[in-house]
């Protein structure tokens, strides 16, 4: 690791940010969608306090997921072949590049978390004894899936049916951090749910490790 | 999937600048991206800069080509100085100059503008700009004229001096031989896929 | 004829072989409770053996191509995954008939199916981007990267789908609760064997064909052919009034 990696990889997250901050895409679309994914499951199975308590939490974890997901394939469209170029010629190391954009997509990802944890709560009534694990596992949630998002959507840039390939790819490979997360909060302590915590924490460095690997060839895509 | 390029054999020598002529479809824009490290030949050898394109000596060399290209590279989010100053990060530059730079280009009351608002002759002047902050030993334009009024094109041939002055190289890829005749040492022609010079 | 049969000597070999397993599949004494549906166990076990194992070599391939740069080893990737997917398939199937026999279910959320059923979409995902690309090297890059990123990462999504299934344990279908007999075991081993057998004959059959479709591909962009440039002439309207 170079001088320059952590100025390269912030800079490249704060350029995400700026970006994400002049467009307003999470903010003002993606999390107005989720609340109203949140919304249409109760009308689907049911106002049922007992079913609804029971499932919320999955349930939250479940549009997390999917939304992640979502800023996955919007990554596939944010930068252009130009632009690609241009930062390749700058001479950034690709790991910094997987780094930074990694940082920039945990952010609005937790941020979408925080705001759905929210609106889940309202809408669920769900039992708050656990959710002080909150504050380990939405981290954890955030950075996996900006990880496997980041590397998704390195891989399917540039085609065509990239945006359409991306949730197949990520999907079926968040599922430790979907299972995580939601055994982590439910089962709490008492039911032994350090081991979930354990899983996710290894998720994430795997997905770290492989997203470090697999960065040089993944920016010399073109 | 087609070869654009077959048979090229092209020297460039430090203090040369040459200009890439040749028609639409020819390969130009290509030969510039393998020149430049963006594409992997696949077949022959290249060296530039003292780095063997076929080998991780490629990625070396980065840092010291700068390349401006049909379509600008800014986003359109971030302002003219935003990108530039971008750019200084993550080129290693001091960022504070590029405020400064953007000055020289005649862009210095419009760096608060966002680049998505900027004409597109703005934005390749950003790009000029960024060359000379950077200051690359060796140079890739690619039509560099399309978009410039009388004033930038002069800032392009300063920016080609001045790479040319620190012993760097430049190759330019144009339709337009009359405008880039001022900036070039020699020519060379690109056509069915082949070129010697 | 003779050089026939000694280059087509492994596809003889993996019929003889599936004969045989299925010889000894019938022959093989019933199981108690489950009867001639536990029979499915000569099918399922070799096929999800046989998943596992080419999504095994799909990834040491991939590891191999973004080493090398050598395409032979993209194209044993993907075949391999493309015959994993076949397997996998099967052994859902296979499963879910099993199943239904068993315990008049088709699904039930048993941690291996389940799985399965998540490795069949990771590679289903894999094989829909080397479908989207046409350029050999691309695609090469792109599903090496995949092929690493797939396998490692079903490591995790198995323990996680075994665990929650322990905790949320229902309707389990259960192969292991098959007493295993020796005839059982042997004629089990001889179908695992002849299964592996047949991948490794599909395996040199695909292979051989991707290796074709590139040959072809590499002819079309060949040497002697026209470059891409030879495609634009000057145009015809606006010249010379």
């Amino acid at each position: 690791m170079h001088d320059r990696f952590w100025q390269q990889a912030l800079a490249i997250a704060r350029r995400d940010l700026d970006r994400e901050r002049r467009s307003g895409e999470v903010a003002w679309v993606t999390i107005p969608f989720g609340a109203s994914a949140l919304l249409l499951v109760p009308l689907a199975v049911g106002i049922n306090q007992d079913v609804l308590g029971r499932i919320g939490t999955g349930m939250l974890f479940v549009v997390v997921m999917l939304f992640g997901v979502l800023t996955a394939v919007r990554r596939t469209n944010l930068e252009t072949p130009a632009q690609r170029d241009a930062i390749t010629l700058l001479g950034v190391d690709p790991v910094a590049e997987f780094a930074g954009k990694t940082i920039a997509s945990s952010v609005l990802l937790l941020l979408f978390e925080v705001v759905m944890g929210v609106v889940a709560l309202t809408l669920y009534g769900l039992d708050l004894s656990n959710w002080g694990w909150m504050g380990v596992v939405m981290p954890l949630t955030a950075v996996g899936l900006a990880e496997l998002g980041t590397i998704s959507a390195a891989i399917a840039i540039s085609i065509d049916a990239g945006p359409a390939l991306v949730p197949l790819l990520v999907t079926p490979l968040a599922i430790p951090l979907l299972l995580g997360a939601t055994q982590t909060v439910e089962l709490g302590p008492d039911g032994g749910n350090l081991s979930w915590l354990l899983l996710m924490t290894a998720v994430v460095l795997v997905l770290a490790i492989v997203g470090v690997v697999t960065a040089r060839p993944l920016q010399e895509i073109r | 999937m087609a070869t654009v390029l077959r048979d090229v054999d092209l020297t460039v020598a430090g203090g040369e600048s040459v200009g890439l002529f040749g028609a639409n479809g020819a390969g130009k824009t290509t030969l510039l991206r393998v020149v430049g490290t963006l594409l992997r030949p696949s077949a022959g050898s290249a060296r530039v800069l003292g780095a063997d394109l076929d080998t991780d000596e490629r990625f070396t060399i980065r840092r010291r080509v700068g390349m401006i290209g049909h379509n600008p590279a800014l986003y359109p989010e971030l302002s003219l100085l935003a990108n530039l100053e971008f750019s200084a990060r993550i080129a290693g530059a001091p960022v504070a100059t590029a405020r400064g730079v953007l000055g020289d280009v005649g862009l210095g009351a419009a760096a608060d503008r966002l680049a998505g608002e900027a004409s597109y002759g703005m934005q390749r002047r950003v790009e000029f700009a960024r060359e000379l902050m950077l200051q690359p030993d060796l140079l890739l334009l690619d039509e560099p004229h399309s978009a410039l009024d009388p004033s930038a094109v002069e800032l392009v041939e300063h920016i080609v001096a001045g790479v040319l002055a620190r012993s760097g190289a430049v190759v330019v890829a144009s339709h337009d031989v009359a405008r880039v005749a001022p900036m070039v040492t020699r020519t060379a022609e690109l056509a069915g896929g082949s070129l010697h010079a | 004829m003779t050089s026939r049969i000694r280059r087509r000597w492994l596809d003889v070999v993996a019929v003889v072989a599936i004969v045989a397993a299925l010889v000894f599949a019938l022959a093989s004494p019933r199981v108690a409770d489950q009867g001639d549906a536990a029979r499915m166990l000569f099918i399922h076990v070799p096929t999800i053996w046989l998943a596992y194992v080419s999504f095994g070599v799909t990834f040491v391939a991939s590891i191999a191509y973004l080493i090398t740069r050598k395409l032979r080893w993209d194209l044993i990737a993907g075949a391999s995954a493309e015959i994993g997917v076949v397997f996998t398939t099967v052994a859902i199937i296979g499963g879910m008939i099993w199943g239904k026999a068993t315990w008049n279910v088709y699904w039930t959320w048993d941690a291996r199916l389940t799985l399965t059923a998540v490795m069949l979409l990771v590679y289903l995902g894999y094989l829909a981007l080397r479908r989207a690309i046409a350029d050999p090297e691309a695609r090469a890059r792109r599903s090496a990267v995949l092929g690493i990123l797939g396998l490692v990462q079903l490591i995790p999504v198995h323990f996680s789908v075994t665990w929650w299934r322990t905790l949320h344990q229902t309707n389990t279908f259960r192969p292991r609760d098959i007493q295993m007999d020796g005839p059982i075991l042997a004629a089990l081993l001889i179908s695992v064997a002849a299964f592996t057998i047949v991948y490794a004959a599909l395996l040199r059959h695909r292979y051989a064909l991707a290796h074709l479709e590139l040959e072809a591909h590499e002819a079309s962009v060949a040497v002697e052919g026209p470059v891409a440039g030879d495609a634009v002439s000057a145009p015809t309207i606006g010249s010379g009034g």
